[in-house]
């Protein structure tokens, strides 16, 4: 199939244009596969991206670039019960999860 | 819906941002697109689950609001398009990706198709769908 998202790239721009990414500790609440992900993931200082799809979540651990790999946290878990105690974070991005 | 956002607020430190980034219903227009310019052909048709799920969203927003977790700093709309080389990859992707959510009418699947026929050979068919962003800061 030919299906193109977002060719114009607008998400990331406007996401940019909302969010001071840079630096910031980042929760990704509905990440996917990671589409969103892998496009501002590079000017985060650190990134935990969950889903609860275990499936989507595999798929993102397979496609998540190299560079990323150290930057980029991917746990399976749901958004009514995050597995944090004590982390807190700069950012949340609901990604297409509410 | 509500007990996630309580469960953001937790984890962000005080003064943190929440970034709300979603698809909202609003019949999005199908289009055909080429060189030579971008022709409507319809809109798709809005199912219940579709404007369910905003009015949810909306409302679990307006209650995180309400209980003072988070002020609204900024909102707006931006295009985001899903786009295919032909009509009939368009309404295989509707029907098994967003059934349940929204439809493509008889006459809009009709209208495209034969736009789409008679544009250039570059041609693509695309969706535009309108995504909310909203910026919020936790207090």
């Amino acid at each position: 199939m030919s299906l193109q998202r977002d060719p114009e790239r607008n998400e990331i721009k406007y996401l940019r244009h909302y969010a001071d990414l840079a630096g910031k500790r980042v929760l990704e609440v509905g990440s996917g596969e990671g589409r969103l992900t892998w496009q501002y993931a590079k000017w985060a200082g650190a990134v935990i991206a969950i889903d609860p799809d275990v499936d989507s979540q595999r798929v993102a651990k397979v496609d998540r670039p190299h560079d990323l790999e150290n930057k980029v946290h991917l746990s399976a878990a749901s958004s009514e019960y995050l597995p944090f105690s004590k982390e807190t974070f700069d950012l949340a991005i609901l990604a297409w999860s509410l | 819906m509500v007990h996630a956002l309580e469960e953001v607020r937790r984890v962000l430190v005080p003064g943190g941002v929440l970034i709300d980034l979603r698809p909202l219903a609003d019949r999005w227009r199908v289009e055909v697109v080429s060189a030579g310019g971008m022709q409507e052909t319809g809109r798709v048709d809005d199912l219940p689950g579709q404007i369910h799920g905003d009015v949810a969203a909306n409302q679990s927003m307006k209650e995180a609001e309400g209980r003072g977790w988070f002020r609204r700093e900024a909102e707006e709309l931006f295009p985001f398009f899903y786009s295919w080389d032909m009509p009939s990859e368009m309404e295989e992707f509707v029907e098994e990706d967003w059934g349940g959510f929204i439809e493509l009418g008889d006459e809009t699947k009709m209208k495209t198709r034969s736009a789409w026929a008679l544009a250039d050979a570059d041609s693509r068919v695309r969706i535009r769908v309108n995504i909310l962003i909203s910026r919020w800061r936790k207090l």
